[in-house]
């Protein structure tokens, strides 16, 4: 079988590695990704494991990589990205790695150090600068008033300096944050009661803030007041809401001296700023060459200190034992790796592995490639296959994309479809390598791009069955109708766009030559006839065809994974499930849902009069109810029907008896006869047995070092009252399932009529109008209408109505089909794996 | 809360979220075996190691060792801060008061913190680390330019959300350390009355939830300003105006309480009330014996845990930031333990789940 078909085979191994060769070893499996390590000291704090002081190292070492990487960030310096993959160095190397990154942590942070006090040099010269020339302003408005200060209209600001020289009026000025100056000026308003006077200006330019590189806006301000108090109750306000002073000096030739001092000041202050960054983007650049192939050396040393802290240490002995799960025919594999790790290390002894038995559980592993992946995700999505039972993936492969394809019928949408598919196939190098796009719903579609692929085909397919392409047909073989036998009369033909057409009038089907001289002989020869697209009664005419083969597709189905479920009894050597579940379900589902499949199919090959043709509802009512069936009810369909149907119905009754009742006496039988032998054999033993019991058990513990949990209790020791009830709900599910289910099916009818509908109502409603619309309008009216046609066939059409067929498809999977077979109550194997934990996708 | 209170009905429409959050903040709470792994560690790099395996996660993962236990702390405070901040963000209508009345307690704390140090002739650039994030609003700073309550009122809180907290305490005294005692107490009286009665309006179950846990806030104040003042040169007039009137206290314990001479007499106070006598039983300084300080953080913890009980209230908000705020004291308890080696007080924690 493939390997798809069941979950791989899988052992616990006991590794027995010396002390310096563990190292190499776990190095290497961790590359090979097929071994999942068990926790042999579960009860050990994080901080009492014995390679914990490594793990902290390769901490220390990951926080310097990531303070160089936001270094880089900061600088908007790209990592670069060679695809290396580096194996992990050997421990003495990671103190090389250590010293390298400690320099390099040491060296950006003295550059930082030092950057930071040049910034907040320049900013201080900056705004220096700023206040000097704002201040000359300041100053300077109030010239004009100077000269003719008799006039009334001189403003008070005018009068305060010119009052200056008798009242000592002071100043202070400064640079304070734009969002502070609102609550600045009103603390300064109330706490100096007014006597103070502000004037401000903002600083056009954005200043850069020394310490976290933001950008920040700031204003320069210039207060007078009176005295010394004021003065320091106005410092200690600025000191309150960080505003900065600055030393102004009173007269304007000062204040051009001390500016041109500061402009040649910033000037120096910029090339030497300059040659910083130089520094800096230098050793920055040499950082981005290196930090991802020293981001995944150091992960993964860390990973293997992480494993290595899950040994058990055998001090005297100076190996360490691992525990692990692994697929039982990889187990060539690992042992080389194991010889080449101790080669690496130089070890004298070999690594030993030792597969041990175990009662426990094994993880489930299900190799997939990229094609099966997304499939197997879908049935992982609703439970990780209980180890070795049949794995539906390999089916929902072609049932999938065919369900979906049922409900999202139309060769046009599936092209659509297919295309989608089909670039992001041929594309997915390209989008692989770009790993960037790391959008969430992006990665879902992508992941299931075979599967759009080949949902997308399928519809095509019944797309062409339903002769459907936007909701038009293809007239591709000729129609096997004759619509002038029903002799329609002109008015009607004049009047009409669609007529009823009714397949009782005789010669209007070509398909019977004995009816219609002309006759061709055949049907359509493939899927729908086109002429139905023009019928008045074309929903009637489909519902009734779509709606029963959904049935029959349905149970087709679920008579699968019955099937599959006869495959697990076998492969479990269960033949009291077979006996006395499998085969009366087997008879029950063909008696109930079986029998009304195979009358309707028979109805469709035989039945070549459509006016007498039997109703097979109120024919399936009463077999149930024992009458017998008669033409005149219309509920005939073949001599013999009663008696069949009278058959059929004992079965039903005469199976649920035995699938309720049948294994749970089995059980109760075999435990008592079980209790009579151990009796008898207690007692020939004597209590030697007793003793020895024990002692056993304990050894087989101490092999398992203890780690193994407590084997689960087998199933036949359940409490036999649990195994009734649960032998009870098990059977009343199954019958009302097989009722249920097949209901559940008619979901493919109810959405492929949905969606052909909707297309239906999106054409004539739109595309329609444009194309009957005459020449002058008609063609420019067309090209509009076809924008909106297109946004709302992709939109609505595409997106949602498939992602409702995607979700009903999904559901008909995991509950009417998974329901017959699959278990699902075992755990992922999660390999300890390099490749998966430099991408982050295993959290540690 | 009658029989057609429906005040329930809608609350989920502006704060089902925050308070799913808030109930998930709430789990991810340090518990006992956290602890007790805690208590085992040897140095604050364990320390580090085991907190990194709750929800703590990598909070301390971008520090350069040696960890000194002061950056824990700011971490865990920044921790506090940043999930209190997302809840104040999206706060919505009253649940934005509610929050903005927890974040009071803090502005008082700092503004007392900023003028006492002032008057010790702290510079403020030392101060300021000192001051809780929370607490921290516009004008607090300048607060040291104040010599008087009046100064600080009329200059700079009256446009801060505390200047109706303000209102009992303005005088043109001077301040000085008493002096600052008495505002803190008055200003926290106010305070909470203001915060019970708030939440008494709001009814239903945040009344019911909040009234009970500031009302022992409200008497355990009570309890301490009395035991405090002796020895003092507060009179007992004045001592009496400083017992916030919430609470099961008041009136009767109060009036009680002001006439109380010695720790006797507050204990045969509390000797009246059930709960408050369980925390006066056995208290004292001994090793293996709790403070009476930690018997009511103790009660203060059980009280916040239960708030958690009832659903469709503010509560569980106030006593998530209690409960973290008592979880941050714990580790860094715990973290000085170890880093001074003073092993033998390191179970005096108090623990929360």
């Amino acid at each position: 079988m493939g390997s798809l078909f069941r979950s791989e085979q899988m052992c616990l191994a006991q590794l027995y590695l010396q002390s310096e060769a563990a190292f190499a070893c776990v190095s290497k499996l961790g590359e090979l990704g097929l071994v999942s390590f068990t926790d042999l000291n579960p009860n050990v704090n994080a901080f009492q494991r014995k390679f914990v002081n490594d793990v902290r190292r390769c901490d220390e070492m990951e926080r310097k990589l990531r303070f160089l990487e936001r270094e880089l960030k900061k600088d908007q310096i790209g990592v670069y990205d060679n695809g290396d993959n580096p194996p992990a160095p050997a421990p003495r190397e990671m103190i090389e790695l250590e010293a390298k990154f400690e320099k390099l942590e040491n060296d950006m942070k003295e550059i930082n150090t030092n950057q930071e006090a040049l910034k907040k040099n320049f900013l201080e010269l900056t705004e220096m600068k700023q206040i000097l020339m704002k201040a000359q302003h300041f100053f300077e408005e109030t010239l004009p008033f100077n000269d003719d200060d008799t006039q009334g209209g001189a403003s008070e600001y005018a009068r305060l300096l010119d009052e200056q020289p008798e009242s000592k009026l002071g100043f202070v000025a400064g640079v304070i944050l734009r969002s502070k100056l609102p609550s600045f000026e009103r603390v300064l308003w109330r706490a100096c009661r007014g006597n103070v006077f502000l004037r401000h200006a903002e600083i056009e330019m954005a200043l850069e803030d020394p310490v976290t590189g933001d950008v920040v806006n700031k204003s320069v301000f210039i207060i007078f007041f009176q005295g010394d108090q004021l003065r320091n109750r106005v410092q200690k306000i600025c000191e309150g809401l960080h505003a900065t002073l600055y030393p102004c000096p009173d007269t304007s030739n000062e204040r051009r001296e001390i500016a041109i001092g500061v402009m040649t000041r910033i000037e120096d202050l910029q090339a030497v700023l300059n040659q910083t960054e130089d520094h800096r983007h230098l050793v920055l650049t040499q950082v981005a060459l290196n930090i991802r192939v020293w981001f995944i050396k150091v992960r993964k040393i860390k990973a293997i200190y992480h494993t290595l802290n899950l040994f058990n240490v055998n001090i005297a002995e100076k190996c360490l034992i691992a525990q692990c799960w692994c697929p039982t025919n990889d187990l060539g594999k690992i042992q080389d790796a194991l010889r080449y790790g101790t080669e690496v290390s130089g070890s004298s002894v070999a690594s030993i592995l030792q597969q041990v038995t175990t009662e426990e559980q094994p993880p489930t592993y299900n190799r997939t490639n990229m094609f099966t992946e997304s499939f197997q995700g879908i049935i992982d999505a609703f439970g990780v296959s209980t180890y070795q039972e049949v794995n539906p993936a390999p089916f929902t492969i072609i049932t999938f994309p065919f369900l979906f394809a049922v409900m999202f019928g139309d060769f046009g949408h599936g092209l659509l479809m297919l295309v989608f598919g089909l670039v992001l196939v041929i594309r997915e190098k390209f989008y692989l390598a770009q790993k960037s796009a790391d959008s969430e719903i992006w990665d879902m579609i992508f992941g299931g791009r075979y599967m759009i692929l080949f949902m997308g085909f399928f519809s095509m397919y019944t797309g062409f069955l339903y002769n459907e392409c936007f909701s038009r047909s293809f007239n591709v073989f000729g129609s096997s109708w004759n619509v002038s036998a029903m002799n329609f009369d002109a008015v009607t033909l004049g009047n009409a766009s669609a007529l009823d057409l009714d397949p009782v009038t005789p010669g209007v089907y070509r398909g019977y030559p004995d009816n219609y001289i002309n006759g061709s002989g055949y049907p359509y020869p493939y899927g729908m006839d086109p002429i139905w697209q023009s019928a008045e009664n074309k929903i009637t005419f489909q519902n009734s065809y779509k709606m029963k083969s959904s049935i029959v597709l349905g149970f087709a189905q679920m008579l699968f994974g019955l099937t599959l479920a006869l495959y697990n009894h076998i492969y479990f050597k269960d033949r009291l499930s077979i006996i006395c579940e499998w085969i009366p379900q087997m008879i029950f589902i063909w008696c109930i849902v079986g029998y009304l499949c195979v009358i309707i199919l028979f109805k469709w090959i035989t039945w070549k009069d459509p006016a007498s043709a039997p109703s097979l509802l109120i024919g399936l009512i009463n077999m149930f109810m024992f009458t017998a069936p008669s033409k005149a009810d219309g509920t005939f369909l073949y001599t013999g029907q009663s008696t069949v149907q009278i058959f059929v119905v004992l079965m039903i009754v005469f199976c649920l008896p035995w699938m309720l009742l049948a294994k749970p006496a089995v059980i109760y039988y075999r435990r008592r006869q079980k209790a009579n032998r151990s009796q008898r054999n207690y007692n020939l033993a004597g209590g030697e047995m007793a003793d020895d019991v024990p002692i056993i058990e304990q050894d087989q513990l101490d092999v398992e070092s203890n780690s193994i949990q407590q084997t689960e209790p087998d199933p036949d020791e359940k409490d036999f009252s649990e195994i009734m009830i649960l032998q009870i709900i098990h059977t009343i599910e199954f019958s009302l399932n097989c009722i249920s289910h097949t209901a559940s099916y008619l979901r493919l009818w109810a959405l492929s009529l949905a969606h052909s509908e909707l297309s239906e109502v999106l054409w004539t409603m739109v595309m329609h109008i444009g194309l009957s619309m005459a020449p002058p309008a008609g063609p420019i009216v067309t090209y509009a209408v076809f924008w909106f046609f297109a946004v709302l066939t992709v939109g609505i059409l595409l997106v949602m109505e498939g992602l409702s067929a995607f979700l009903h498809a999904l559901r008909l999977h995991w509950v009417e089909f998974q329901s017959k077979f699959y278990k699902g109550q075992g755990y992922a194997f999660l390999p300890f794996s390099f490749e998966s934990i430099i991408q982050g996708r295993v959290d540690e | 809360m009658g029989l057609f209170d429906f005040a329930e009905v809608g609350f989920n429409v502006d704060n089902g979220f925050l308070e799913g959050l808030t109930r998930g903040f709430k789990n991810g709470v340090l518990c006992k075996e956290d602890y007790r792994h805690l208590t085992q560690c040897d140095s604050l790099e364990d320390l580090k190691l085991h907190l990194q395996s709750t929800t703590y996660g990598n909070f301390l993962a971008n520090e350069p060792s040696p960890l000194t236990v002061a950056v824990i702390d700011d971490r865990l405070r920044e921790k506090l801060v940043v999930e209190f901040q997302f809840l104040r963000n999206h706060a919505y209508k009253e649940l934005a008061t509610f929050l903005d009345f927890i974040k009071y307690s803090y502005m008082i704390d700092n503004i007392i913190l900023l003028i006492t140090g002032t008057l010790r002739q702290r510079q403020l650039s030392e101060l300021l680390p000192k001051c809780h994030p929370l607490g921290i609003f516009d004008q607090m700073e300048t607060v040291t330019i104040a010599n008087s309550t009046a100064d600080l009122y009329n200059a700079i809180l009256v446009d801060s959300p505390l200047a109706p907290f303000f209102k009992d305490c303005i005088s043109e005294e001077d301040l000085d350390e008493v002096n600052i005692e008495v505002i803190r107490n008055t200003l926290y009286k106010a305070y909470l009355e203001a915060f019970y009665d708030w939440c008494e309006g709001c009814g239903g179950a945040t009344a019911e939830v909040m009234c009970e846990i500031l009302g022992f806030e409200a008497d355990r104040r009570s309890f301490i300003i009395t035991i405090n003042s002796f020895g003092t040169e507060l009179s007992k007039e004045d001592r009496a105006k400083l017992y916030p009137r919430r609470g099961k206290l008041y009136p009767d314990g109060l009036t009680e309480l002001a006439r109380a001479d010695d720790y006797e007499s507050v204990k045969r106070v509390a000797e009246h009330y059930t709960e408050y006598r369980k925390l006066f039983d056995g208290t004292g300084v001994g090793i293996g014996e709790k403070t009476l300080e930690d018997k009511f953080f103790e009660h203060e913890v059980t009280m916040n845990v239960n708030s958690f009980m009832q659903q469709f209230q503010y509560g569980v908000f106030y006593s998530f930031v209690k409960l973290r705020e008592q979880e941050c004291r714990n580790v860094i308890w715990i973290s000085e333990c170890i880093a001074q080696r003073h092993r033998s007080k390191i179970d005096s924690y108090i623990p929360i789940f």
